[in-house]
């Protein structure tokens, strides 16, 4: 239904998947999504034709991993979950769309996804991250957990923010099948990089461009932002479609900001010791 | 134990003070509490009775506090620059037994009858002769209160926050002996600061008489008189608050003024970048930052013993444990930011006859939320954000005010600027930049824009000809709300 645009496959024979099924694989894909589903793009001239970027998508729906990556001039990578290699369906398949396969049970799996990350970037590919971790199950934009800011830090890569909408409805929470002929929209925002939302050396800048890169992508998707992390518990927010972020106008007078009541406990885990926190 | 009793470990004849050209010694400073205890026995003050002292930076205060927590009373330093109306509100909070009055505050005394409360000159106790049957120094219990210190902070509600002999004890261990090339005998500490703020009373004053250093007192900070200190007595120690730290980085001393100085401590309020880099081009000198409050009996992190790293507050002290958590007192991800929580030795008793606040702010096991949000790098050096309180949330999107004036005074026509937040229908709050100086207000507001994500920017500008700032450097934000 769509037109297909432009696509250049760089070859990365250091990168998991093998090139041959990737090359025809991601080529048949594409064709097939944007016969199937009406896609309009914006923003692809903010894609570098060559060099290392961090995509950050918005996260509604597993589809998510499908439109983004396909509607890119460029193939990209991103962590997948090691258990997919269990499972002859996946195995090969995933791996050549780009899914680089971690294990997260071990105890230094988000290590292990940052070298990996790392990895992609330091050959000059692109490589996709969620910011918010998980899909939001509210329908906002949660705040971001700080991998992505920390991997432009340390791969010195500019941060792409993508604001996309529709992928709900092409495949709503816990469905197999993605409904076709649906209008999907992916919109690409200007790179970001971390120089300019402070000090690199500062760790203050890590939290700072992390917030920066959502307010974009909030822009982008047109989603309501909050500042607490998605999680599995929340549920859906019936305002969150018609409270997009908005930039700020007119300021009136003074602010409230409701106190707290008695603190909590602290919430550390069991085998954690404050050590661990610099004590 | 008792904290008063740690001069009586040194040499009598070791020079404690100087203040002008009187110097005290150990010896005569304990026999001058020795006389504040005989003093108030006889006026019959129990343990835990409150005792006020109201001076300024004189040898008086010292011995009146130490004398004082030498029969177990509670110490409440008061300024003698308080204007009455302030200090009737904070006596109707604290209700002491007695007020002990300084030289500096001998105005008082015009209005003693309707005061309600007794005053007994120090400079009478100090003139009467020794005795030799002055009461024995009274053992107090760690989790006794020493100190009870007036602490409004910058959000005005009057609290007075009580602290133990064991918290006074562990603050100064922090910053002495518990730290490499902390406070030591040899050092010579000039005393400018307040004694009636935990900066100025515990981390310098009580310390160095720990330790046994010399202490030269400024009873009132000048910057001229501060620099002919400096040179006359070799000050090794240099301790300040931002304000007198800007006023020392302008000026154009004498070549090798500060070179005696060999730790410069900054706290009270956050340091502004460019004081920094003034003190050290101009003088040579690199000026650490710790953190703390009066609540935890000042020092919670110093840069001492550790390589420093400009615009953090260093490391936490031995003994002081810190967590950054969110709301819900979960511990944030590793390099995120999040409210900083501390327990330790140093954390304060709670506030007196206020239990509502106490609990707000301390658990039972012993954590203290500070209501500052932090960031620990990943040597576990601490990077102050803001105070909680201050946020201001744009479209859901967290502003802290630190980030934003710091981004306004780098603008060459801007002097200062205090960011508060404004309502909005639309995006909930707004950034009001409040701006003295000669700034064009167009050309600020592009300056601003090229630096800081859009909802950060401010959407309004006023200028105004000064800023509410207290007199540690502390912005009083609520005046601009």
């Amino acid at each position: 239904m769509s037109s297909l645009p432009d696509f250049r496959f760089e070859d990365a024979p250091d990168l998991p998947g093998s090139e041959h099924l990737s090359k025809y694989g991601v080529a048949g894909l594409r064709r097939l999504v944007h016969r199937l589903w009406d896609i309009e793009v914006t923003g692809r001239e903010h894609i570098p034709a060559v060099g290392p970027a961090i995509l950050c998508p918005n996260h509604l729906s597993f589809c998510d991993s499908v439109f983004v990556p396909l509607t890119l001039p460029r193939r990209i990578w991103a962590i997948g979950k090691g258990e997919y290699l269990d499972d002859w369906k996946t195995k090969h398949l995933f791996p050549a769309f780009g899914m680089i396969p971690v294990d997260r049970s071990g105890g230094d799996a988000a290590q292990e996804a940052l070298d990996t990350a790392a990895r992609v970037l330091d050959g000059g590919h692109l490589f996709m991250i969620y910011p918010e971790g998980t899909r939001s199950r509210s329908g906002n934009l949660h705040k971001a957990r700080t991998g992505a800011a920390r991997l432009a830090l340390r791969c010195n890569a500019p941060i792409i923010p993508v604001g996309h909408s529709g992928t709900l409805e092409v495949q709503p929470p816990d469905q197999f099948m993605m409904k076709p002929g649906l209008p999907v929209k992916v919109n690409f925002g200007a790179p970001m990089y971390i120089d300019d939302h402070g000090d690199p050396t500062d760790p203050r800048t890590i939290r700072t461009f992390a917030d920066a890169v959502m307010f974009e992508i909030a822009q982008l998707s047109g989603q309501k932002y909050v500042n607490t992390y998605a999680t599995s518990d929340d549920k859906p927010d019936s305002s969150a479609p018609t409270s997009p972020t908005s930039s700020p106008s007119q300021p009136t007078s003074s602010p409230s900001v409701p106190s707290k009541p008695t603190r909590p406990p602290l919430r550390l885990p069991p085998n954690r010791t404050v050590d661990a926190a610099f004590a | 134990m008792n904290i008063a009793g740690s001069i009586e470990q040194h040499d009598p004849g070791r020079a404690a003070l100087v203040d002008g050209d009187i110097t005290v010694t150990y010896g005569e400073l304990s026999a001058n509490a020795a006389l504040v205890r005989s003093a108030l026995a006889a006026r019959s003050i129990q343990p835990d009775d409150r005792v006020a002292v109201l001076c300024g930076n004189e040898p008086l205060f010292i011995s009146a506090a130490l004398g004082a927590l030498g029969v177990g009373a509670r110490v409440i330093p008061m300024k003698a620059s308080n204007p009455l109306p302030e200090l009737e509100r904070k006596l109707a909070v604290i209700k002491p037994s007695v007020i002990l009055v300084g030289e500096d505050a001998q105005w008082i005394h015009e209005h003693g009858e309707t005061l309600g409360v007794p005053l007994l000159d120090l400079g009478r106790v100090a003139s009467t002769p020794a005795s030799a049957d002055a009461p024995p120094l009274v053992d107090r219990d760690a989790n006794d209160v020493a100190f009870m210190m007036l602490t409004s902070g910058v959000s005005g509600d009057p609290k007075v926050a009580m602290l133990s002999h064991g918290n006074l004890d562990a603050g100064q261990a922090a910053i002495s002996t518990g730290v490499e090339d902390g406070l030591k005998p040899e050092d010579v500490v000039l005393g400018a600061l307040p004694v009636a703020h935990i900066f100025g009373l515990n981390a310098v004053l009580l310390t160095a008489l720990r330790v046994g250093a010399l202490i030269v007192l400024e009873r009132r900070f000048d910057l001229e008189r501060s620099l002919g200190l400096i040179r006359q007595h070799q000050i090794t120690v240099l301790a300040g608050a931002p304000p007198m730290w800007r006023l020392w980085s302008q000026i154009e001393a004498p070549e090798g003024t500060f070179a005696s100085v060999r730790i410069a401590l900054s706290g009270a309020a956050a340091l502004p970048t460019d004081v920094y880099e003034a003190m050290l081009d101009r003088h040579g000198v690199s000026v650490e930052e710790g953190y703390g409050m009066t609540e935890t009996a000042g020092v919670l992190t110093t840069s001492r013993g550790a390589p420093m790293k400009q615009r953090s507050v260093g490391r936490a002290v031995p003994g002081i444990d810190i967590v950054l958590v969110d709301d819900d007192g979960t511990p944030v991800e590793t390099g995120d930011s999040g409210e900083i929580v501390v327990r330790g030795p140093g954390i304060f008793c709670g506030y007196y006859d206020d239990q509502e606040t106490t609990d707000h702010v301390l658990t039972d096991d012993g954590w203290f939320w500070t209501g500052d949000v932090g960031v620990f790098d990943d040597e576990g050096y601490l990077f102050i954000v803001d105070r909680v309180k201050d946020l201001i949330i744009v479209s859901g999107f967290n502003v802290y005010p630190a980030e934003v004036e710091n981004i306004l005074r780098e603008h060459p026509g801007v002097d200062g600027a205090v960011v508060v937040g404004g309502e909005s229908i639309e995006t909930g709050e707004t950034v009001i930049a409040h701006i003295c100086g000669t700034a064009d207000l167009d050309e600020l507001d592009a300056f601003a824009k090229a630096r800081l994500t859009r909802y950060k920017c401010p959407t309004e500008y006023r200028v105004v000809d000064e800023l509410p700032v207290a007199p540690t450097g502390k912005i009083i934000r609520r005046e601009l709300r």
